[in-house]
């Protein structure tokens, strides 16, 4: 059954992606997606509890552990979200002209073709088929990026294109290298679960330089400083259901990606090195981005940037490592992943009543789109890192992985910066939500599709920061498991 | 073939390799450029039929066919004739004078071969001089990229800097899986034929290489 499922998953959104280019009818569309995107998401629930009772499985080149699921959950979740928002933001889309009536079938065939990818490299097993999979998603969702077809769009996507294709060849340069360890080795095969059992016996020399151009090719795409230039271009002039979907998933496919290298590389030339790797790219990404966010007027710059700041959290959280700084970097993937596209869901509903996305004529929010506006400060207060939100518990843990670690110099740099970035995005979000709105901003009452994708995942925000269902945190701990463990 | 004679043949086509690749920094309009990549992927075929012959691994009879056919053939063609439909005024459009970009590539040669001399323990493993130079030629792909204005520049940088990668996975490890690499090479044209698309989109809508537009910014 489980087996079956691997493959039948990233089968559901390429139906899907198909599906959409028989008709051209908005409503039939809609329905498609949202449809499609339930499919997918009661599957993974079935495939997340096989794989709890009976351990990983595996089919092929595709295979599922406890690791890759959490990943797959965070996907399917927003990929839900997505198509619920999608509903109601595409009647106001076509109603100003941003998207085309007549090309919308290819827009969604698009979004799906991406969500397969993304599928594929989660589940992969084989790293040949990982990086496949990545450089998938980056054809599909560049195609995206400049959708709406203005020249910011495409210089934005050319960017993406050119700059991450630059850096996932050099992640194919290191999994060659990791590859050729492994052969020699006598592993076999190119797969992640054929590599491991034999990961202490490779060649140190050649897996070093291996992680290294891995590290900057996934980071490339996770968008880690210095490689991090695309990054903002890109998530703010997507559509914001696609931007959702990269600041909430692609980098954390990414991530995912340097993971299961980490693991290879901490057995073959112990845990040290790639922790320095990983701690060093961290550091810089929460520096770097930290002014960024404070001089920006653009609000989907700003989450953007954002994003940056929090890959770096994550990079931070498995360098310092061990079992708890590993839970919490996976824990804030997923809470990162969902609170980061409800903040784009917000800020897409802003831009639509203000027809701007210039921080400073976005004005009193909350006399405008009130249940957007809470949404969106609770957003503003949860990626701020402030309790009772969830960020703030993962936050928390990575930060106690490193006074575990003594890296004292790392967390005085880690705590100030989050200081700094807290307030920073509390002034830019207040001001928004406050204050006397001008007069030509829309107050047409409130779309109940686009509501009802941000409460999903603002419930699932506030949850995971209240209580952690037994079932996931078991999933987390396994997870943690796989990478501390090898 | 004895493994004294395929190591000669290899270090020989990685010498012309790097040959190419300089053309390729050096070249100072683009039809120059697309030629050398050209040349460059037929090096490849022949660096993996000569692989082939020697190892008896009939998947790389494959690979270097595939190779010859699409990255020597297809994809130089496409750039080609994206550049007549563009009708292009301008050339190569340096960011920094070419003289400099060789000078780096230089530099750039001298620490790929650096890099894999401290190696010592995994170097009888490789064929000859196989690892630098597929170092060198991805790195100085990447180069080529960074220092040159125009779209289709960028692209011949890509082509080089992926060529750079199949020459070390053939040479490294005798091949990757033949499923993988054929996925890669799909990768590939999927990534050229979007971009060609997105080029064309920009000069027929702007007027403009999309490469140059440059409002985006802080």
């Amino acid at each position: 059954m489980a087996e079956t499922l691997l493959w039948v998953l990233p089968l559901v959104p390429t139906v899907t992606a198909l599906l959409m280019l028989t008709t051209r009818d908005r409503r039939l569309l809609s329905t498609i997606d949202v449809g499609g995107s339930a499919i997918l998401f009661a599957l993974t629930l079935v495939l997340v509890r096989e794989v709890a009772a009976g351990g990983p499985r595996r089919l092929g080149v595709l295979r599922a552990d406890d690791l890759g699921l959490v990943f797959l959950l965070l996907l399917v979740v927003l990929t839900l979200a997505v198509s619920i928002y999608t509903v109601g933001w595409l009647g106001q889309a076509v109603a100003v002209g941003n998207m085309r009536a007549e090309s919308l079938r290819s827009y969604f065939a698009l979004v799906h073709a991406f969500v397969a990818t993304m599928v594929v490299t989660v589940l992969a097993d084989n790293l040949g088929v990982l990086w496949i999979a990545m450089e998938g998603t980056t054809i599909t969702s560049a195609v995206l990026v400049g959708y709406h077809g203005h020249r910011h769009g495409l210089e934005a996507a050319w960017k993406y294109i050119i700059v991450t294709t630059i850096g996932i060849s050099f992640g194919l340069f290191g999994t060659v290298l990791v590859y050729a360890a492994a052969a020699q080795a006598g592993a076999g095969a190119m797969s992640w679960s054929a590599i491991m059992p034999v990961a202490a016996t490779l060649d140190p020399g050649i897996v070093r330089i291996g992680f290294i151009f891995v590290m900057v090719g996934y980071g490339t795409k996770a968008g880690l400083a210095p490689m991090h230039l695309w990054l903002p271009d890109a998530h703010s002039q997507a559509p914001t259901p696609v931007s959702a979907l990269l600041s909430g998933v692609l980098i954390k496919c990414a991530l995912l990606g340097i993971i299961r290298f980490q693991t290879i590389a901490a057995a073959a030339c112990g845990p040290a090195f790639p922790a320095e790797v990983l701690l060093v790219f961290g550091l810089t990404s929460v520096v770097v981005a930290t002014p960024f966010i404070l001089a920006q007027h653009d609000v989907k710059r700003l989450l953007g940037y954002h994003s940056v700041e929090h890959v770096g959290i994550v990079a931070l959280g498995l360098g310092f490592g061990g079992a708890v700084g590993t839970y919490g970097a996976l824990l804030h993937v997923v809470n990162h992943g969902v609170t980061k596209a409800l903040a784009f869901f917000a800020a897409g509903t802003a831009i639509a009543r203000y027809g701007t996305r210039d921080m400073r004529a976005i004005r009193g929010l909350l006399g405008v789109a009130p249940i957007t506006a809470t949404l969106l400060m609770l957003a503003a207060l949860s990626l701020a890192g402030l309790p009772p939100f969830s960020i703030f518990v993962s936050e928390l843990l990575v930060l106690r992985a490193g006074i575990g670690q003594r890296h004292w110099v790392a967390i005085a740099i880690f705590l100030a910066m989050v200081v700094v970035i807290l307030a920073g995005l509390l002034h830019h979000v207040g001001a928004m939500a406050y204050g006397k709105p001008p007069a030509a901003a829309g107050r047409e009452p409130e779309a109940w599709s686009p509501l009802l994708g941000m409460m999903l995942l603002a419930a699932i925000m506030v949850l995971l920061g209240l209580v952690l269902p037994a079932s996931f945190d078991g999933m987390l701990r396994r997870a943690t498991e796989i990478v501390v463990a090898g | 073939m004895s493994a004294e004679t395929v190591q000669t043949i290899i270090d020989d086509l990685g010498a012309l390799l790097l040959f190419t690749m300089i053309v390729i920094v050096a070249a100072g309009q683009i039809y120059r450029a697309i030629y050398a990549v050209a040349a460059q992927s037929l090096l490849i075929a022949i660096a993996g039929g000569v692989l082939a012959a020697a190892t008896g691994n009939t998947d790389l009879w494959v690979i270097a066919g595939v190779t010859l056919g699409v990255k020597a053939i297809v994809l130089p063609w496409t750039l080609h004739w994206v550049v007549r439909r563009m009708n292009v005024r301008r050339e190569v459009e340096p960011v920094i004078p070419v003289a400099a970009t060789l000078a780096l590539a230089v530099v750039v040669v001298v620490m790929s071969f650096h890099l894999s001399a401290s190696l010592g323990s995994v170097q009888p493993a490789i064929t000859g001089n196989a690892l630098p130079v597929g170092i060198a030629l991805t790195l100085l792909g990447v180069l080529v990229m960074a220092t040159r204005k125009t779209a289709l520049t960028q692209m011949v940088g890509l082509f080089a800097s992926e060529n750079g990668i199949f020459f070390t996975a053939m040479a490294v490890t005798q091949g990757m899986p033949l499923i993988i690499e054929i996925g890669v090479i799909l990768d590939v044209i999927l990534a050229a034929l979007v971009m060609a698309i997105m080029v064309l989109r920009v000069r027929s809508t702007v007027d403009a290489d999309i490469a140059d537009l440059a409002e985006l910014r802080g």
